[in-house]
């Protein structure tokens, strides 16, 4: 193959939704066996321009060729044809199907009757998840059982699969906390020749993946560059249009040890928690570390009543509550991101607006009719909060992008004034300038009087973020770090569970520390 | 590596339970009725359940797909005149009319289908318009009840077979039978895959459109042998079928565990769920319950299948809960 000539073309492409623009005469050039990075904030036009090569969506206009051939692809079994397959961000498996039956859809193989035998089926789908790497997943268990992480890395591998020559990987490490099983699984797909387009957020990854990256900004392709001349300030200025300097707002402790703690967590249990506590104070944002699946997101549902507690209870400005249901959270103070902003966080036909006014709409209503005017005041003093544009306020949320979901989740969870934010990994799929913009939030949120518990699997961000961090494994609080011990380094390897002598004796110091308070 | 953990992961399914209640329905049953436990008795007993068994087999096939499907009473009203009028009139009418009922559903199923799929207009909606027409249809066919069945259809239909066997039963296995394999089939694959998530199986590279077409299709042929089943039940035609029956189609699917949201169940609990309905009619006749607080008692017990039903969801989250702390003590981090 010449490999001067591009496997993948794209001329001009353009694509309206009504009044929006999403992609502006987009034009670029995949090689064969290059990473090319697409870059962009939420709402560039990413995931079109995904959803356009894959098939999903049409565009208004332009010209793709794939391999010399002009490619108009209709569904995403042209896409496949023609060679090309796509692992999406929200994910395309189907939960109720086992994981051997989603690897081998759309057609699963079949026998001489025409039926699938699951037997085979799932024989050969364990040899597939032991040669990517795959353990602990059985292949006849049904996919909704399955944790986040573990599905992504499905969806990862089905793409992989079908010995594309063109991949695309729409934020593929959105929920996986261990990058390096993907980076691995690149690195021999580039060895064999298969092009890759590598959408994300994440700079790091960029630069370890790829040599060449594109940018979108509002459609528009504002850069194509080669990853080595590039300076992060670069990256950022270019995909927010304004120069960003910093990417982590400055902590400046505001931890008030006056008042009693804003939450306090003693002894509780629940299902895959085991025995935790911990308190979080009045002006502090706690982080929590975990690697994948050791029950932080069973924690998080236990103390918003979404799971009931075994043993335990709660105690919040001093008096003890009983919470049984996410409501009588919110009355308690205690108010959760979710992890799953698609599913759990918003309400899809609804407007931004009435997304961010629900829990409070009794405050915008007289004799429960909801009046109109006082709505807005409301949703616009929320969106304020979280430097939302007010033109975002009207559509319906799921025409927004996921940054600014995720601004109008934090907006409502704001306007009830809650005492803890119970923030699940609320930076995952959302873009560089918003995350800077909720980080700011938590800050701001905690520095006037609030707490927040915070977890995420970017071990950065609790770094940079938090006052204090605790380590969850396999159910249980197996360390505490202050503020001056937090690295990447450390937390790293107490959410392995295995800490090294130093991390180990510094483990202990802080634990004293922790319980002498 | 993963350790197969099959065996107690899969949860009981909810047909299960429904088969658990059709058991205890039919003891009491036979402590009234002890004449129900013999050959004649179960013939009868199964003749009175497979049009509702059928046709419920049918509507099952639609609403895993999550769409609604009214129009059952409405084919069953025309194929069953079609039964009463054509299978007399032309040599091997029998076979002859079984092709045609076929087809009719097929081809109505298929306007529901392509109404819903491909207009994209509200299955629940589309299917009570397709209903409506299909009853003026009957109505034309035959203006009042009446007609005449081929004696073959009412006669061999409603009897055994080799000396054992309840020709309504071997057909109801035929289905439970075509079901199990279907189920394994792609489109039965597709068929649960676009019911639990259209999109996700849109982006899987499945047919969304075509899977929903085909089951409205499957689901009218389905509602077309119920007519001639009812045919020979009856041995004339009605185009005047009650609209309650639809009713009882859509307890049956509940009562069998498969869910109005699509995705989950299966065509096994619907045949067992329309199993229960007949024998709660059984049984408060034979109990001698005034006819007045018959459907009191109807109401009631399907109440109290539904919930039946819904222990087997109750129990399978229990072992969920449990597994995923297994899973937990499995993992392994790096």
């Amino acid at each position: 193959m010449d490999s001067s000539a591009p496997i993948l073309q794209a001329t001009n492409l353009h694509k309206r939704y009504g009044a929006t623009t999403a992609l502006d005469e987009v034009s670029f050039s995949l090689y064969p066996g290059e990473v090319c990075g697409l870059l962009g904030e939420n709402g560039a036009g990413k995931s079109t321009l995904v959803k356009v090569l894959s098939g999903i969506v049409i565009p208004d206009a332009g010209e793709i060729i794939l391999d010399r051939l002009p490619y108009h692809p209709r569904n995403i079994l042209d896409a496949k044809a023609a060679g090309l397959s796509t692992a999406f961000q929200e994910l395309s498996l189907i939960p109720t199907l086992s994981v051997a039956v989603n690897l081998f859809l759309p057609k699963p193989k079949v026998n001489a009757l025409r039926l699938v035998s699951m037997r085979s089926l799932e024989e050969e789908a364990s040899a597939i998840l032991n040669q990517y790497g795959i353990t602990g997943v059985s292949p006849s268990a049904l996919i909704g059982d399955l944790p986040l992480a573990a599905r992504q890395r499905i969806e990862i591998v089905r793409a992989m699969l079908q010995n594309p020559r063109v991949l695309l990987l729409d934020e593929p490490t959105a929920a996986l906390s261990e990058r390096e099983w993907l980076f691995g699984l690149v690195d021999g797909l580039i060895a064999r020749g298969t092009s890759i387009l590598y959408v994300t957020h994440r700079l790091d990854e960029v630069r370890r993946l790829c040599k060449r990256c594109i940018m979108l900004r509002n459609g528009k392709k504002v850069l194509e560059a080669s990853t080595a001349g590039m300076t992060d300030d670069d990256v950022f200025s270019k995909m927010a249009g304004r120069s960003v300097v910093e990417s982590y707002p400055v902590r400046e402790s505001s931890i008030n040890d006056s008042a009693p703690p804003v939450l306090e967590v003693r002894h509780i249990s629940a299902a895959r928690v085991n025995e935790i506590s911990f308190a979080v104070r009045r002006g502090e944002v706690l982080g929590v570390v975990a690697l994948e699946g050791q029950g932080q997101s069973a924690l998080f549902k236990a103390l918003v009543g979404l799971t009931p507690l075994k043993q335990g209870h709660l105690v919040v400005d001093g008096k003890r509550v009983v919470i049984r249901s996410p409501r009588a959270a919110r009355v308690a103070g205690l108010v959760l991101v979710p992890e799953e902003r698609k599913s759990e966080g918003i309400f899809n036909d609804l407007s931004t607006a009435a997304n961010i006014s629900i829990p409070i709409i009794n405050q915008a209503a007289s004799f429960d009719f909801i009046r109109g005017k006082r709505e807005r005041r409301l949703v616009e003093r929320g969106a304020a909060l979280v430097d939302l544009h007010s033109r975002y306020l009207p559509p319906n949320i799921d025409a927004l992008s996921g940054g600014n979901q995720q601004k109008a989740i934090l907006a409502r969870s704001l306007l009830t004034e809650p005492k803890c934010l119970l923030l699940f990994d609320p930076t995952r799929g959302v873009d560089v300038g918003t995350k800077y913009n909720i980080y700011r939030v938590i800050r701001t949120f905690v520095r006037e009087g609030g707490a927040a518990l915070f977890y995420s699997t970017e071990l950065d961000e609790l770094v940079h973020l938090c006052d204090r961090c605790i380590v969850i494994y396999r159910g249980t609080v197996v360390a505490e770090v202050s503020e001056k011990e937090l690295s990447p380094h450390v937390l790293l390897s107490l959410a392995a569970g295995h800490a090294s002598e130093a991390t180990q004796s510094m483990i202990t110091a802080n634990s004293r520390n922790g319980t002498s308070r | 590596m993963s350790q197969s953990t099959r065996g107690q992961r899969r949860p009981i399914p909810s047909s299960a339970f429904a088969a658990l209640l059709y058991g205890i329905m039919f003891a009491i049953y036979l402590l009234y009725s002890p004449s129900a436990i013999t050959l004649a008795g179960i013939t009868d007993l199964l003749n009175n359940t497979i049009v509702l068994a059928i046709a419920a087999a049918g509507l099952t096939l639609v609403i895993l797909t999550a769409e609604l499907d009214l129009s059952s009473v409405g084919v069953i009203a025309v194929t069953n005149v079609i039964v009463a009028t054509v299978s007399t009139k032309v040599p091997g009418g029998a076979f002859i009319t079984l092709i045609l009922v076929c087809l009719i559903g097929l081809l109505v199923g298929l306007i529901n289908g392509w109404l819903v799929a491909f207009l994209g207009l509200q299955s629940l909606a589309a299917t009570l318009g397709t209903m409506i027409a299909c009853q003026g249809v009957a109505l034309l066919i035959l203006e009042a009840p009446g007609g005449e069945v081929a004696a073959f259809i009412m006669n061999r239909l409603t009897d055994t077979v080799f000396g054992f066997m309840p020709v309504a039963g071997l057909i109801l296995l035929l289905a439970v039978a075509g079901w199990l394999l279907f189920r394994r089939t792609r489109l039965g694959i597709a068929i649960y895959a676009v019911g639990t998530d259209a999109l996700a199986a849109r982006l899987s590279g499945l047919n969304v459109k075509a899977t929903k077409w085909l089951a409205f299709g499957l689901a009218g042929m389905a509602y077309g042998l119920a007519g001639y089943m009812l045919g020979a039940q009856t041995g004339t035609g009605d185009p005047r079928i009650s609209n309650s029956f639809l009713l009882y189609v859509f307890a049956a699917v509940a009562i069998g565990g498969t869910p109005l949201g699509g995705g989950r169940g299966g065509v096994i609990g619907s045949v067992v769920g329309a199993g229960i309905l007949t024998v709660m009619q059984k049984l408060l006749f034979a109990v001698g319950v005034a006819e007045f607080y018959t459907n009191i008692f109807n109401g009631v017990i399907m109440i109290v299948a539904i919930l039946f039903g819904n222990l087997s969801a109750i129990l399978s989250l229990r072992q969920k809960a449990i597994m995923s702390q297994h899973r937990d003590g499995q993992l392994v981090p790096n």
